[in-house]
């Protein structure tokens, strides 16, 4: 009776591990997009001081979810006597958590080539920043970071590395995960079909942006003379 | 995560230095430059303005000047930076050439430039076509959705993730003002036209194969490196040598025997069909046209080797050898060849076949070599391997070049071939002329059509080989006849 009780215990509490990995999961994802969006506009005329701030800490909150998802994650798939639907589940967040540190190391990377290449130090290095169109338009994408929530944010305090020590001490994890666990990641299968996430409830369908880009077309050929397309020797033809 | 086996990879995974790119993003900095680079103007939509917006013919009227060129210089080096992908049409989006007239461009943001360590992955692909996916609920092009349909399979592990993470983008973007939400949908789509172009496009990102060694690393220096650099300067040092004088020499002689048959240096007649999208040149030169052009035939007296080489000029000089009854020592010479390059499998039948027509004491085409190489081919052609008919291949090389070249370029058949060549006038095309060559592009026969008509001429002129001597014999001793062996005919 007591090992029957035991047993409940222990499953209840592996199901409450994941879905406290399946939200930090999803924070990582929106943490990671934002700092997508905030590079994006590295090297451009919407670069600033307060930009790299930003995209320093959109960096600072994405290592403390990944190093306290790792340590979850490797105490959840190293547990051997778990049924076939655990393991199960626990290889699919493990597989995911790899590809998402996997992405964002990518993110990072170039990232940390976009600072090395058009530094701010200067005033003359405003100069060489590219005309991209943007304005700085980052501060709702600020917002959505700071109201993102972890599981165990007040739990540990860890020091945050720069941006280097950062790169090369991800790239060391991911190492080290792949090394200490075996899962056999051609296994996992997804569990959305293809196609499904275009019905999802995604809030209201954003036609004007479609048509906003289109209509550019109508626009440009007004100031446009009647342009004679050329070719030439590397022209792609569409 | 993406499968990758990093501990015994010996694949070639490496791309090759693409130099252009550093160079093309220092020009594209100079054009930042408020002052003296290009000057931007703003573009009106419905319901905003977007600054930077820069036209096609400033940014052409500034590289002419910048780098002192003419119009169609600056229009190669326009098209050339659209089609890497750092400066994107903002009408048009899927064709990236630059045309000179008021059409809009704008530079793309540094985050997606095209880098030559960080190769493009097909997971921020499938991230892209999804997020699409959400936004066109599920409308999209026909080339996207054989892409998503192969992603989804391959990269089915991590499909949880991808959609995530396109969720994630979608909500993100949405947070930003709309002029910069337009900005950035337009630079994505822009990056994704240069790196997964729509089929039937050709891309600037093409940059051949791969390299085993990351081009971009420093060498460590393991006692394995200093021998391999000892190794190499041994072999250096045994080298044969040869006088600068000569070699330079047969450089000298080279470059003034080729220069008018280089395309590059001088006119390709009637047009070259990479500039002008015009395949007459083609079409003219093909391997089997019946009258072939001036220059080609001009080639065939340069070297016995050129003759060889080109097979318009060998079924000339193999007619020219039929009227002369030496035809063997060609047939004998293509037949080698084909022991040299042809299949393993069918070397041993391939190698008895050739001394019962070609070596053997009566055989039906004996060529004539010395005793010294006949005594090696024969002894060789016990344990027969490819090479081991090359001392009678030279032999007979040598002869015909140095006996029936000579006479081949003198004969009335040769005469009779320059005096029919073409000449073909140069083409001249308009602008518009071009345009329609263009969109008349057809992809040329297939590769395996070429080889079946190889192959069935191969066999004609099989069938229609000389007649050997023991069919006559045959044939006359079938008919009752005993006739006197007929010697063979004059051999030279």
């Amino acid at each position: 009776m007591r090992r029957w009780r035991h047993s409940v215990d222990e499953l209840a509490a592996r199901r409450r591990q994941q879905s406290e990995c399946e939200r930090a999961h999803q924070a990582l994802s929106r943490v990671t997009s934002c700092f997508q969006q905030l590079a994006a506009s590295l090297g451009s005329t919407a670069d600033s001081s307060f930009l790299r701030d930003e995209l320093e800490e959109t960096r600072t909150l994405a290592h403390r979810i990944c190093c306290g998802l790792s340590r979850r994650l490797v105490r959840l798939v190293s547990l051997s006597d778990s049924c076939v639907e655990d393991r199960q589940v626990s290889e699919r967040l493990w597989v995911l958590l790899l590809s998402a540190l996997e992405h964002f190391l990518s993110d990072l990377r170039k990232a940390s080539d976009l600072i090395g290449q058009f530094p701010l130090t200067q005033r003359c290095d405003r100069n060489s920043l590219i005309n991209t169109g943007c304005m700085d338009g980052v501060v709702g994408v600020a917002a959505q970071v700071a109201l993102v929530q972890v599981p165990w944010l007040t739990l540990e305090e860890e020091p945050s590395p720069d941006l280097t020590c950062h790169i090369s001490g991800l790239e060391d994890m991911l190492t080290e995960m792949q090394r200490r666990v075996p899962v056999a990641f051609w296994a996992v299968e997804a569990t959305q079909a293809a196609w499904t996430e275009a019905h999802g409830a995604v809030d209201e369908p954003d036609h004007s942006l479609e048509e906003l880009m289109d209509v550019e077309v109508v626009h440009g050929n007004k100031m446009a003379t009647c342009c004679q397309p050329m070719c030439c020797g590397l022209g792609c033809v569409g | 995560m993406t499968i990758r086996n990093t501990l015994r990879d010996h694949g070639q995974r490496y791309r090759p230095r693409m130099a252009c790119l550093k160079k093309a993003e220092k020009v594209l900095l100079e054009m930042q430059d408020p002052k003296t680079g290009v000057k931007s103007q703003p573009q009106r939509l419905v319901i905003t303005t977007i600054p930077h917006a820069i036209t096609g013919e400033d940014i052409l009227s500034w590289l002419a000047d910048r780098f002192q060129v003419d119009t169609q210089e600056a229009r190669n080096v326009g098209s050339m930076l659209v089609a890497l992908g750092y400066i994107y049409p903002l009408q048009d989006h899927k064709r990236l050439v630059i045309k000179p007239d008021a059409s809009l461009y704008r530079f793309q943001t540094p985050y997606f430039w095209p880098t030559q360590q960080w190769p493009v992955e097909d997971t921020d692909y499938a991230i892209y076509l999804a997020k699409r996916n959400i936004r066109k609920k599920g409308i999209l092009e026909l080339h996207e959705q054989e892409q998503y349909n192969r992603l989804h399979k391959w990269m089915n592990h991590k499909w949880d993730f991808i959609v995530m993470q396109a969720k994630e983008q979608y909500r993100a973007a949405k947070e930003r003002k709309k002029p910069d939400r337009v900005v950035f949908d337009c630079q994505e789509r822009a990056y994704w036209v240069v790196h997964r172009p729509p089929p039937g496009t050709v891309s600037a990102m093409d940059y051949g194969l791969e390299r085993r060694i990351e081009p971009n690393a420093d060498e460590t220096k393991t006692p394995d490196f200093y021998e391999r650099i000892m190794i190499f300067t041994q072999q250096s040092i045994m080298r044969p040598r040869v006088k600068s004088s000569v070699s330079i020499g047969a450089l000298v002689k080279y470059c003034a025997t080729y220069n008018n048959h280089d395309p590059f240096l001088s006119k390709c007649l009637p047009s070259n069909p990479w500039l002008t999208d015009d395949i007459t040149y083609w079409n003219l030169n093909m391997t089997n046209v019946a009258i072939p052009t001036k220059m080609r035939v001009e080639r065939w007296t340069f070297s016995f080797g050129e003759l060889l080489s080109d097979p318009r000029g060998r079924d000339d000089f193999r007619l020219f050898l039929k009227k002369e009854f030496s035809g063997e020592n060609l047939a004998f010479w293509e037949v080698c060849e084909d022991l040299r390059w042809g299949a393993a499998v069918t070397m041993r039948e391939k190698a008895e076949q050739i001394y019962k027509t070609f070596l053997a004491r009566g055989a039906p085409r004996w060529i004539n070599i010395d005793g010294k190489t006949m005594e090696i081919t024969v002894n060789g052609l016990k344990h027969p391997h490819r090479y081991v008919l090359d001392a009678a291949q030279t032999h007979i090389y040598m002869l015909m070049k140095k006996d029936s070249y000579g006479r081949y370029l003198k004969s009335p058949v040769f005469k009779d071939t320059v005096k029919k060549a073409i000449c073909p006038e140069e083409q001249k095309f308009t602008d518009a002329q071009l345009e329609q060559n263009a969109k008349n592009r057809r992809p040329s026969l297939s590769p395996i059509v070429l080889r079946q008509q190889e192959q069935e001429q191969r066999a004609k002129m099989a069938a229609n080989a000389p007649v050997d001597i023991t069919q006559v014999m045959s044939k006359l001793s079938k008919q009752g006849k005993e006739a006197p062996p007929c010697p063979p005919p004059a051999k030279k």
